[in-house]
C-alpha cells in the first residue's frame, strides 16, 4: 500500500491545484456569465461580469432563430458515429503496429502519422470535389466518412498497448486462441483507460470541428452546432449573448462525456481503495 | 514474472516474450498483420493520400483554378518571400513554447493528481474543461477578456486600482501562446495521468525500499517508464502546434504586423484570399517536410529510449 | 457539347460503380482544375447544389431581412422553386464558394462584400449580365437609378458582371453632447480635427478612437489624395509623402497626441463604436452598420454625422455588396429576376425601415424615409464624394496579396507599433512591386 504524501507536501498541491483550476475554470464561467446577459450589456463597452437580471430567454431565442435542434440532432449523429468508427477501428490498427513484426513496420507508422501533417483546409478542396462526386454532398456519408480513423487515434493506441507484457499474448496463442480473439480478451481489457481518453478526445476534436461541416453541408439544416453558431454574427458584430449561449450548449455535452469517461483513466488509482 | 529492481528493466533483444517472432512463426505473424493493414490504408489512400498527391501536383500549378504549369516557381518563390519567413519563424517559437509548456506543465500537473489527493476528481475535471471546448469559442472568450479598452480583465484590474495591460498589443505571441497553453495543458495533463496508470506499483514500492528519494523515483522510473506517453505527447504536440491556425484566425488577425502570422494561417490566406492555391499547396507541403523531418526525428529518439519488458 | 454523350455520373449511374470512380475523379481532374462539368446537358445534378427545383442563393448572415423573405416567398410563388437561402459570414462565404468553384457545383447567386464581383469576372467565375442589364435594364432603372459609383465597380472590360444591392460609405460620428458642453463645432478638416480631439480628450474619454482594421484607415489616405493604385504608372499608394502623412496622422493620434487609444489587433470591427457608445470616445469614422448597435446600447446618445473631412479633397470610403451570378449556375435567367426583384425600390424602402441599412437607388434617397430620417439622409449624402478604394488595384488581379497582407502589416505596423510611416511605407511599395511584376 503506497503512503500518502506529507502534509506539507499535501497543502503545496492543493495550493498549485487550486491557483491553476481558477485560472482555467473562471474564463469559462464568465461564458456562463455572458450567455445570461441582455444583448445590450454584451455589447457594452464597460463589461460587467454579472447581469442584472439573468436571460435565460437567451437560450430559447437561439431556437427561435435558427433549427437548433437540427443543428444538435446532426451534431450528435455525426460525432458519435465517428467516435464509434475510431473506438473500433483506431486500436486494431493500433495494436498491430505495436505488437507485430513485420517488413516495413516503421516505414508504415511514418507514413501513417503523415496523415496528419496536412491541415485539413488544403487537403478540403480535393475532399470536397471528392464527395460531390459520389453526390454525398449534404449527408451525413460526407460528413463521417472521411474521418472514419486517424492517426492519432492509432499512435495513441500503439503507445499504450506497447507496454503490455507480451507473455500474455503469448499465453494466449498456446492456448490456441484466434488474433482477434486475442484482441478483444487479451489486449483491449488492459487498455481501457487509454480508449476512455481516445473516446473522449475524438469526441470533443470533431465535435467542434467546423471547416468540414461548413464545407460539406449545403442546407442550414443539415449543419452541426459550430457551423449553425456563425448564423448569429451580425456583418460587423457579433451577437455575443446568443454566441456564449450557444458555446455552453456545444459545451455541456463534452463535459458530460468527460464526467462519464473520467473514472475509466484513473482506473489504477481507485483499485488501490483510495478515493 | 518480471524481476522487480530499482531501475526500469532492461529492454532484452529477441528473447523471453519476444520469441513469438521467431522466424518459424514470422510469416503468419507477416500476413495478419498486413490482413489488418490493408482496409486501413486503403482508407487512408482514399481520403488523405490522394488529396495530398493532389497538392503536391497543384504545388506546380498556379492560376485561380491552379491549372497553369508553372515548375518549380512556387517554390523559389517561397525561399524568397519574406513573410513566409517571418511566419516560418513565428510557428517555430510557437511550435516550441507550446510542445515545451504542454509537457512539462502537463507533466507536473499529472504527478500533482496522482497523489491519493481528496477531491482530484474535481481539480482534474476543472483543468480539463479548457480543452473541451473549441479553439473558435476559446479565442473569442479570451478576445473578449484581454482586450485592453473593452474586455472584462482590465475592467476588473481598474476596479482593483491595479495597472491595466494591453498584452495583445505589446506581447502578441506571448499572448496566445499562453492561451493556446491555458487550453491544452489539461489535455497533456489526462495522457500523462493515463500512462502514470500503467506503471506498475511494485517497482515505486521497491524503489521505496531500497532508499530512493522522490526525484530519483522520478528520473529512474517514472519518466523512463512515461516515455511512451511523452513520445506521442510530444510528436502530437510539434505536429499540432506548427499546424495551429485558429489562435490567429481568432484572436488576432495575424497581427499586430504579422507578429502573430502563423504559419498555416497565412496558408490559408494565400489560398482562400489571394486565392493562390497553387503556392499554398507548395507552402502547404513545405510544411509537411519540416514535420516528417521533426517527427522521425522524435521517433528516433523515442525509440531508444522506449522500455519493453 | 450538342450530343449528349454520356457524363461521368451517368456512367456512375449505370455500372454502379460510382464509388470507386468517384473516388479516383478527383486525381484525374485535378490537372485541369475543377473538373470539367456536364455542361448543362442534363438534368441530373440530383446532388449536390439542389435539383430541378432548387434555386441556391449564398447571403450574408447579417442581412438576412424579413424584407427579403417576402421577395423570396413572391419569386417562389412565381417559378415554382424552392429557394435554399444559405446564410454565412463573409470569411465563411468565401471558403464554401472558393470550394464550390472548384467542384463546379455552384450557387445560382451570391451576394459578395464588395470586390468580389471583378475578382471572378477575370477568373472566368462569374457570368457577364450584360445581356440581361441591355434588354431589362431600362425598365428597372438600371443604370440610370443607381448611384453613379456604383457601376464601374461591378464592371470588367466594359461589361456589367454585378449590381450593386447595398451601398454604404464611412462618415465621422460624434457625441453632440460632448460637443456642446466642450463648446466645439465638427470639425471640417484635419487641424480642426485634432483641435477638437485635444479638446474632448480627458478623464476616461479619448477624442477619437482608431479602428484596428486597415479598411478604416482609407478615408485619411483618400483625404490626403492618395490613390491605391495608378495604372498608367504603375505605382502604389501614390502619391507616397501624401500616403505616409496620412498614416503618420493617425499613429499620431495614438502616440503623440494622445487623443485615440493604440488599436489591439483582431477580427472584429466594433470596438471604436462601443467606446462610442459608453461615452468613452467623443468620435469615431464608420459606416451606418454602427448605427443599429449603438441605438440599442445606447439610446440616449445625441449622435451626430459629420460630412467626411476636407484635406486635400474631401473624400471617404465607399463599401456595400453585390449581387452577381457564378459562370456555372443552372439558370442565370432566373437569376436575373431574382435580382430585379430584391432590388425593387420598395424592397429597397422596407429593408431600411426595418433594418437601416442604405441603398444604391438615386429614387431611395428621394424617398421620404430617407429624407425624414436625419441619420440617412447624412450618409447619402457621402455617397457622391465616396470612392471605391481597391477598384483599380482590382483590375490588376493582385489585390488579394497587396490589400489584405501587405496593406494591413503596413496599417498595423505604424499605428499599433509605431513604427515611422515613411520606414513601413517603403517595405511596402518594395514588397508590393515584387507581387505586381509577378
Amino acid at each position: 500500500m503506497r503512503r500518502g504524501p506529507t502534509m506539507t507536501a499535501r497543502i503545496g498541491s492543493y495550493g498549485v491545484l487550486g491557483v491553476v483550476g481558477a485560472i482555467t475554470v473562471l474564463p469559462l464561467l464568465y461564458m456562463g456569465a455572458l450567455s445570461l446577459q441582455t444583448e445590450a450589456e454584451t455589447l457594452s463597452a464597460n463589461p460587467v461580469l454579472w447581469p442584472e437580471t439573468p436571460q435565460f430567454g437567451n437560450y430559447a431565442e437561439l431556437f427561435e432563430r435558427a433549427p437548433f435542434g437540427n443543428f444538435i440532432i446532426n451534431s450528435i449523429v455525426v460525432t458519435g458515429g465517428i467516435t464509434v468508427a475510431h473506438l473500433v477501428f483506431d486500436p486494431l490498427v493500433g495494436y498491430v503496429f505495436a505488437k507485430f513484426r513485420f517488413p516495413l513496420r516503421n516505414t508504415l507508422f511514418i507514413a501513417l502519422l503523415t496523415t496528419l501533417m496536412m491541415p485539413l483546409f488544403v487537403r478540403m478542396i480535393p475532399l470536397y470535389v471528392m464527395m460531390s462526386n459520389l453526390g454525398w454532398l449534404n449527408s451525413y456519408q460526407a460528413l463521417i466518412v472521411p474521418f472514419l480513423m486517424d492517426a492519432f487515434g492509432i499512435f495513441l493506441m500503439r503507445q499504450f498497448i506497447q507496454p503490455i507484457p507480451d507473455d500474455l499474448i503469448q499465453a494466449a496463442r498456446i492456448d490456441g486462441a484466434s488474433e482477434l480473439r486475442i484482441y478483444a480478451r487479451v489486449i483491449l481489457p488492459q487498455v481501457k483507460p487509454a480508449l476512455a481518453v481516445l473516446g473522449l478526445f475524438t469526441f470533443v476534436f470533431q465535435w467542434n470541428e467546423f471547416l468540414w461541416p461548413l464545407v460539406a453541408t449545403t442546407t442550414e439544416d443539415m449543419r452541426t452546432i459550430p457551423v449553425g453558431l456563425t448564423l448569429f454574427n451580425q456583418e460587423y458584430f457579433t451577437l455575443w449573448h446568443l454566441t456564449a449561449a450557444g458555446s455552453v450548449i456545444l459545451f455541456v455535452p463534452t463535459v458530460l462525456l468527460f464526467l462519464f469517461s473520467q473514472r475509466y483513466f484513473v482506473r489504477g488509482i481507485t483499485l488501490s481503495g483510495l478515493k | 514474472m518480471r524481476q522487480l529492481t530499482t531501475g526500469p528493466p532492461r529492454r532484452r533483444r529477441l528473447r523471453g516474450p519476444l520469441a513469438v517472432f521467431a522466424p518459424s512463426l514470422n510469416r503468419r505473424y507477416v500476413l495478419t498483420a498486413y490482413a489488418f493493414l490493408i482496409p486501413a490504408f486503403a482508407f487512408f489512400g482514399l481520403m488523405f493520400y490522394l488529396p495530398i498527391a493532389n497538392i503536391i501536383t497543384n504545388s506546380f500549378n498556379t492560376g485561380p483554378q491552379a491549372n497553369q504549369f508553372a515548375g518549380l516557381e512556387n517554390y523559389t518563390r517561397a525561399f524568397e518571400d519574406a513573410s513566409v519567413q517571418n511566419s516560418f519563424t513565428v510557428t517555430f517559437i510557437f511550435g516550441a513554447a507550446t510542445t515545451i509548456g504542454a509537457i512539462v506543465i502537463g507533466l507536473a500537473l499529472a504527478l500533482l493528481l496522482n497523489q491519493p489527493l481528496r477531491g482530484r476528481v474535481v481539480f482534474r475535471a476543472a483543468l480539463l474543461v479548457p480543452y473541451l471546448t473549441s479553439v473558435a469559442i476559446v479565442g473569442l472568450l479570451w478576445r473578449n477578456i484581454l482586450d485592453p479598452q473593452l474586455g472584462i480583465l482590465n475592467r476588473l484590474l481598474m476596479d482593483l486600482g491595479l495597472p491595466t495591460q494591453s498584452w495583445l498589443n505589446t506581447h502578441p505571441l506571448a499572448t496566445i501562446i499562453a492561451v493556446t497553453l491555458w487550453m491544452t495543458v489539461g489535455y497533456t495533463m489526462v495522457l500523462f495521468l493515463a500512462g502514470l496508470q500503467g506503471i506498475p506499483e511494485q517497482y515505486h514500492e521497491a524503489a521505496t525500499v531500497d532508499g530512493a528519494s522522490p526525484w530519483q523515483r522520478f528520473w529512474r522510473i517514472t519518466l523512463p517508464l512515461l516515455a511512451p506517453t511523452t513520445l506521442f505527447v510530444s510528436v502530437m504536440a510539434v505536429i499540432s502546434g506548427l499546424q495551429a491556425f485558429g489562435q490567429a484566425y481568432i484572436i488576432t488577425g495575424g497581427g499586430p504586423a504579422n507578429a502573430t502570422d502563423l504559419y498555416i494561417f497565412h496558408v490559408f490566406n494565400v489560398a482562400f484570399t489571394s486565392r493562390d492555391f497553387g503556392y499554398a499547396s507548395a507552402l502547404s507541403f513545405l510544411l509537411f517536410i519540416v514535420i516528417v523531418i521533426f517527427t522521425v526525428i522524435q521517433l528516433r529518439v523515442g525509440r531508444r529510449n522506449e522500455v519493453q519488458y | 457539347m450538342a450530343i449528349h454523350t454520356p457524363t461521368r455520373r451517368d456512367l456512375l449511374r449505370w455500372t454502379g460503380g460510382g464509388a470507386l470512380a468517384g473516388l479516383a475523379a478527383p486525381l484525374l481532374g485535378s490537372c485541369a482544375g475543377a473538373p470539367e462539368e456536364d455542361s448543362g446537358s442534363t438534368s441530373g445534378g440530383d446532388d449536390g447544389g439542389g435539383s430541378g427545383g432548387d434555386f441556391t442563393v449564398y447571403w450574408n448572415a447579417g442581412h438576412a431581412y424579413a424584407a427579403y423573405d417576402k421577395v423570396i416567398a413572391e419569386f417562389e410563388e412565381a417559378h415554382g422553386v424552392t429557394v435554399s437561402f444559405q446564410k454565412y459570414q463573409w470569411d465563411d462565404l468565401r471558403t464554401r464558394l472558393l470550394s464550390d468553384f472548384a467542384s463546379g457545383t455552384v450557387p445560382d447567386l451570391v451576394e459578395e462584400p464588395g470586390g468580389w464581383v471583378q475578382e471572378f469576372a477575370i477568373s472566368g467565375d462569374a457570368v457577364s449580365l450584360q445581356q440581361y442589364v441591355d434588354s431589362d435594364g431600362a425598365e428597372m432603372g438600371f443604370p440610370d437609378d443607381w448611384q453613379p459609383r456604383t457601376i464601374s465597380r461591378n464592371s470588367y472590360e466594359g461589361e456589367v458582371y454585378g449590381i450593386q444591392l447595398h451601398l454604404t460609405c464611412m462618415m465621422l460620428l460624434y457625441n453632440r453632447g460632448m460637443f456642446d458642453s466642450a463648446g466645439v463645432q465638427p470639425p471640417t478638416d484635419w487641424g480642426s480635427f485634432l483641435d477638437v480631439a485635444e479638446k474632448l480628450t480627458g478623464d476616461g474619454v479619448h477624442g477619437f478612437a482608431m479602428n484596428q482594421d486597415d479598411g478604416y484607415g482609407w478615408p485619411w489616405l483618400l483625404q490626403n489624395g492618395v490613390r491605391y493604385y495608378d495604372p498608367d504608372t504603375k505605382g502604389l499608394l501614390v502619391p507616397h509623402d501624401a500616403a505616409a502623412a496620412a498614416l503618420q496622422f493617425q499613429a499620431d493620434m495614438a502616440h503623440k497626441h494622445g487623443v485615440s487609444p493604440v488599436p489591439t489587433p483582431g477580427t472584429d470591427y466594433s470596438g471604436p463604436q462601443k467606446l462610442l457608445s459608453a461615452g468613452r470616445a467623443a468620435m469615431i469614422i464608420t459606416g451606418p452598420w454602427d448605427l443599429l448597435p449603438i441605438a440599442e446600447t445606447s439610446p440616449d446618445l445625441d449622435l451626430g454625422i459629420a460630412p467626411a473631412l476636407h484635406e486635400a479633397e474631401q473624400s471617404t470610403v465607399q463599401a456595400g455588396t453585390s449581387l452577381f451570378v457564378p459562370a456555372k449556375a443552372k439558370s442565370p435567367d432566373l437569376a436575373w429576376d431574382f435580382i430585379k426583384r430584391i432590388t425593387a425600390l420598395e424592397v429597397e424602402v422596407a429593408a431600411t425601415k426595418e433594418a437601416g441599412m442604405l441603398m444604391p437607388r438615386l429614387s431611395w434617397v428621394q424617398d421620404p424615409v430617407v429624407q425624414e430620417n436625419e441619420r440617412y439622409a447624412a450618409f447619402a449624402e457621402g455617397f457622391a464624394y465616396a470612392v471605391d478604394t481597391s477598384e483599380k488595384l482590382r483590375l490588376t488581379g493582385k489585390s488579394g496579396e497587396i490589400n489584405e497582407q501587405l496593406f494591413q502589416t503596413l496599417y498595423q505596423d505604424v499605428v499599433m507599433n509605431n513604427t515611422p510611416a515613411t520606414e513601413a511605407l517603403d517595405r511596402f511599395l518594395a514588397a508590393g512591386q515584387k507581387v505586381l511584376a509577378s
